[in-house]
């Protein structure tokens, strides 16, 4: 916290940048104070000042001291709004929570944890990353919130600067923080749409691979395990797990030999990007069908396995290649 | 980007809408009335019904339509009347025509300057108020519209709290806001409304229907002593001609502005006069002002007049005498004050000559003709019958019951015909005290009229019949109340009853009246006349030292407005998660920021997962502060044991 708060050189003060895309990235919680808070009149609060010109028109002509009045009112009613705006997002403490991976070309889900220790409420709050997301926290209140950002390319993809905003309470003002968080979120290869077959292992590389069988190979019943975190959903004893005796997989007698080794030298593809997609597919079609499948990119080497965590580490190879 | 409008904002909105249109019902022409309220009806049922809404040719057509009704109303654009109807209308036909947010702002800028028109016609505290609330109304649109939860309790709330706070800087806006008038090129020509008072020409009967009413003409606030209630005579409007019927002002003394010499006596009356708006250029001071001030000019005939527009209040400072002598009187006033229009009838002259008007002294045949009225079967009456072509023969020598136009104008007539210089005067007499601002109030019901005779060494001498006829008239004010309810002349003792004996109606009036007149004073006339007198009594003499003060104090309000909206109102934590919260912090301190999610119970176990040094400590504390805090009757020694534990907590930064 201390340090985010921090004293600012004068010349960082008046960097524009601060006012669009914030302060330096950090991975700690932003609490919303003066510094960080933007106030700006909206096209409508311009609309607002036109109209009290106009009525400060009226009582001139007509030397109307009511009409002065009212005119005095709306604009201090525009003034005071600057503070009830700042209100709005002062206080709020803003912390980036986990980033799930997701295929290139998906929204990663960046979620976030706002905080309102306060107590008052908070309407109309307006979270924008690539899209916008409307909430409002209650007095106390802490909501996670999800920002969507389209990824295009595999790889790490960084959370851009999230901006937190509010027109609240009469949309005269907009209010606005811009925060950016050290975030990022893995992003696999996009899976190949085109069903290819697995490839034909050669002796070398493979100890033992029946082709057509293997497919089928899982059928081949041969006792019960326990369940460990990784095992396939499938292989689930769920009839067990019905009558509340545990939790157990079934284990399956050619799940040892059977092994597919997805090498990338061997993918079909015009260039890498083609063949780590080809072999995106690849996975999630092996880890669907239970099989014990491993990578061997260039200088990586995965061994056979199955289960999330492998699935995993292998996707997490690829995107990283 | 099309908008689904929330139902609930466009019910407020319209029921907003439909107030601050309502008063205007006095002020538009009814076919634009109706018009704006169908307009606005529609709109109501297309809430529910969507597509009964208007196409963009039909939206063309009524928008032809609504122009050629305003041309047809007004023939302009321009002005108070036609202005306020174009707006009326500009705003019935944009609620039509709302389809996303942008247009709910649009409409609702629309409906303040209707608002503010309001204020163009009326300016009474009451409009003030009710214009006040609406504009919380408004708001409280606005404020829905931008919050996620459509609560439109809440929303009036946000709108009230923000108004209010808002006050006081537009208070110190108005007050300091300099004030320039407008140029006169600028100024529309009002078409006011005829006024009820006193016009400038008289007939028997007139003034009867001014008795019925209350209408307020003007106030005076006298600085030190209330004159006696029969000296509160108003002086008005002189009528000197007469064509036997009706009574007009002299047409030669009223471009004579040369006033002569008066020799003032008595007791010097110095009092402030607040006009209402009025018609006519006649400031009705009491009897015979010795000064006032430069923008009213005195006529021949000693009647102030003023040289302003005078459609809107106006205060001014007089000085006035009850006791004066006028002096000698000019060959043409002479003239213009015995003047008849024939030949007096038979009857008539052998009335003045059984009166003895031609063998006595003025002062005598006064006193004759007094008595007449006194003895003879005169009656005082709000209902006169009708006179006839000879209103003053029948008066004087048929029907007998008469107003005070009726003795007045009979009294006159007489004198002349006994060739005695007499002018009929017109305005008021009394008026009803304030007991709350110790001021008096001259209404309508309060008009009067009587005569003048010039009298050698005594000049221009005061006469009213009526006191001869109805003494209380003159001694008592006006009952107006009951005066208006029974349409009878009514009176009601000025000074006798004061304090208890007042209704507590009357004294409601009276506070109610007492306010009214600050609020004229106050604030609907504060020009810039009043405005420079009132800014250099604070010391503010020019328009630099005007900017300073603004700026002080718009920055002084802005930073007391800052503390109470700003300040932090987090409710006091009870003392165990303040004291926990140390703990956290000074876990944070190494690292170990507790988690959104994170129960006591799951930080514990990280804390102790990474530091295993800290193990034992944080366990009793985390122990401590659960019971502490879940346990419906918590242990006070607990706190005492928490806070001695957190007092022996050290953290280093590197594990021991």
């Amino acid at each position: 916290m201390k340090e985010v708060l921090e004293g600012l050189s004068l010349k960082q003060r008046f960097k524009l940048s601060r006012f669009i895309s914030g302060e330096k990235a950090t991975i700690k919680s932003i609490k919303l104070n003066h510094r960080r808070v933007f106030i700006l009149p909206t096209i409508r609060g311009l609309g607002f000042v036109c109209l009290i010109v106009l009525l400060l028109l009226i009582a001139f002509v007509y030397n109307n001291n009511l009409a002065y009045l009212l005119a005095f009112l709306l604009a201090s009613i525009f003034f005071i709004t600057i503070l009830h705006s700042f209100k709005t997002l002062a206080g709020l403490i803003i912390k980036q929570s986990h980033s799930p991976s997701v295929f290139a070309g998906e929204a990663v889900g960046f979620e976030i944890v706002v905080d309102n220790p306060s107590n008052i409420e908070r309407f109309n709050l307006k979270a924008t990353l690539d899209l916008a997301v409307d909430f409002y926290l209650n007095a106390q209140e802490k909501k996670r919130i999800v920002l969507y950002s389209t990824s295009h390319k595999r790889g790490w993809h960084n959370m851009e600067t999230v901006t937190l905003s509010s027109t609240y309470p009469f949309g005269l003002f907009r209010a606005w923080s811009p925060l950016k968080f050290v975030a990022k979120a893995l992003v696999y290869p996009k899976p190949n749409t085109l069903e290819i077959p697995f490839p034909d292992n050669d002796d070398t590389q493979v100890k033992g691979f029946q082709n057509q069988q293997s497919k089928k190979g899982n059928e081949d019943y041969y006792g019960i395990k326990e369940y460990q975190q990784g095992d396939s959903i499938r292989h689930i004893h769920w009839k067990a797990f019905a009558k509340g005796i545990g939790l157990f997989s079934k284990e399956y007698s050619n799940d040892k030999s059977s092994e597919l080794w997805l090498n990338y030298d061997q993918t079909p593809g015009y260039n890498k990007e083609e063949k780590l997609s080809q072999i995106s597919r690849w996975i999630i079609d092996a880890e669907k069908a239970g099989l014990q499948y491993g990578v061997s990119l260039v200088g990586i080497k995965i061994q056979p396995n199955q289960g999330s965590r492998h699935y995993k580490k292998c996707m997490e190879a690829l995107a990283l290649f | 980007m099309e908008l689904s409008i929330n139902q609930k904002v466009l019910v407020f909105l319209l029921l907003s809408i439909g107030l601050i249109t309502l008063p205007h019902i006095n002020h538009i022409p009814l076919a634009v009335f109706v018009a704006f309220n169908s307009l606005l009806v529609w709109r109501f049922i297309c809430i529910w019904k969507v597509n009964l809404l208007p196409n963009k040719w039909l939206l063309f057509i009524l928008m032809i339509g609504a122009i050629s009704l305003l041309y047809q109303q007004h023939h302009t654009f321009l002005g108070r009347d036609a202005g306020t109807s174009l707006f009326v209308i500009a705003l019935g036909l944009k609620l039509l025509e709302i389809n996303q947010t942008r247009d709910i702002y649009l409409v609702n800028y629309l409906a303040f300057i209707v608002a503010t028109s309001q204020f163009l016609y009326q300016q009474s505290i009451l409009m003030a108020a009710y214009i006040l609330f609406v504009t919380c109304v408004l708001l409280a649109t606005l404020v829905l519209i931008n919050s996620q939860k459509p609560a439109t309790l809440a929303a009036l709330k946000t709108a009230v709290i923000i108004v209010f706070q808002a006050l006081p800087l537009s208070i110190v806006l108005f007050v300091l806001f300099p004030r320039v008038e407008a140029p006169r090129w600028m100024l529309f020509n009002q078409q006011n409304s005829a006024r009820t008072g006193l016009s400038d020409s008289l007939e028997p009967g007139a003034i009867s229907q001014l008795g019925l009413s209350d209408e307020l003409v003007f106030r005076a606030k006298f600085n030190a002593e209330l004159p006696s209630q029969n000296k509160l005579y108003w002086r008005g409007p002189v009528y000197s001609y007469t064509d036997g019927k009706r009574w007009t002002e002299g047409k030669v003394s009223k471009k004579n502005a040369v006033v002569s010499k008066v020799d003032y006596k008595g007791y010097k009356y110095q009092y402030t006069l607040m006009m209402e708006p009025q018609d006519k250029e006649w400031v009705f001071a009491l009897d015979m002002p010795s000064s006032f001030p430069k923008a009213l000019k005195q006529n021949s005939q000693y009647q102030i007049i003023t040289t302003e527009k005078n459609n809107q209040r106006a205060e001014y400072k007089f000085t006035s005498y009850t006791q004066y002598n006028t002096g000698e009187l000019s060959d043409k006033a002479y003239k213009e004050n015995v003047q008849l229009p024939v030949e007096p009838s038979a009857k008539l002259k052998k009335l003045v000559t059984t009166l003895n008007g031609f063998d006595q002294s003025a002062e005598g045949f006064i006193q004759n003709v007094l008595m007449h009225f006194k003895t003879e079967n005169f009656h005082y009456t709000l209902r006169p019958p009708l006179m006839g072509d000879k209103p003053i023969e029948t008066f004087l020598l048929e029907s007998r019951y008469g107003f005070c136009s009726h003795y007045a104008t009979a009294f006159v007539y007489l004198m002349r015909i006994a060739g005695i210089p007499a002018r009929v005067i017109g305005g008021y007499q009394g008026g009803e005290i304030n007991q709350v601002g110790g001021f008096l109030e001259i209404r309508q019901a309060n008009a009067h009229a009587w005569a003048e005779v010039w009298l050698k060494n005594k000049g221009w001498t005061r006469f009213d019949p009526t006191a001869a006829i109805a003494p209380e008239r003159i001694e008592q004010d006006v009952n107006i109340d009951l005066q208006i309810a029974t349409g009878i002349i009514n009176f009601s003792p000025m000074f006798s009853n004061s304090g208890k004996a007042l209704s507590w109606m009357k004294q409601a009036r009276q506070m109610w009246s007492n306010i009214d007149y600050s609020w004229q004073r106050w604030v609907i006339n504060y020009s810039t006349e009043n405005q420079t007198k009132f800014l250099s009594s604070l010391g503010i003499h020019n328009i630099k030292s005007i900017v300073y003060w603004l700026m002080g104090s718009i920055g002084g309000i802005s930073l007391v407005l800052a503390w109470i909206i700003l300040k932090n109102k987090t409710t006091k934590l009870a003392e165990e998660v303040r004291l926990y919260q140390m703990f956290c912090k000074k876990m944070a301190k190494v690292g170990l920021d507790k988690e959104v999610a994170e129960t006591a119970q799951n930080y514990c176990h990280r804390i102790q997962l990474q530091r295993p040094d800290l193990s034992e400590q944080v366990a009793k504390i985390t122990m401590i502060y659960t019971r502490l805090h879940y346990e419906k009757e918590p242990l006070d020694k607990d706190i005492k044991l928490l806070k001695t534990e957190l007092a022996g907590f050290k953290v280093n930064i590197n594990p021991e």
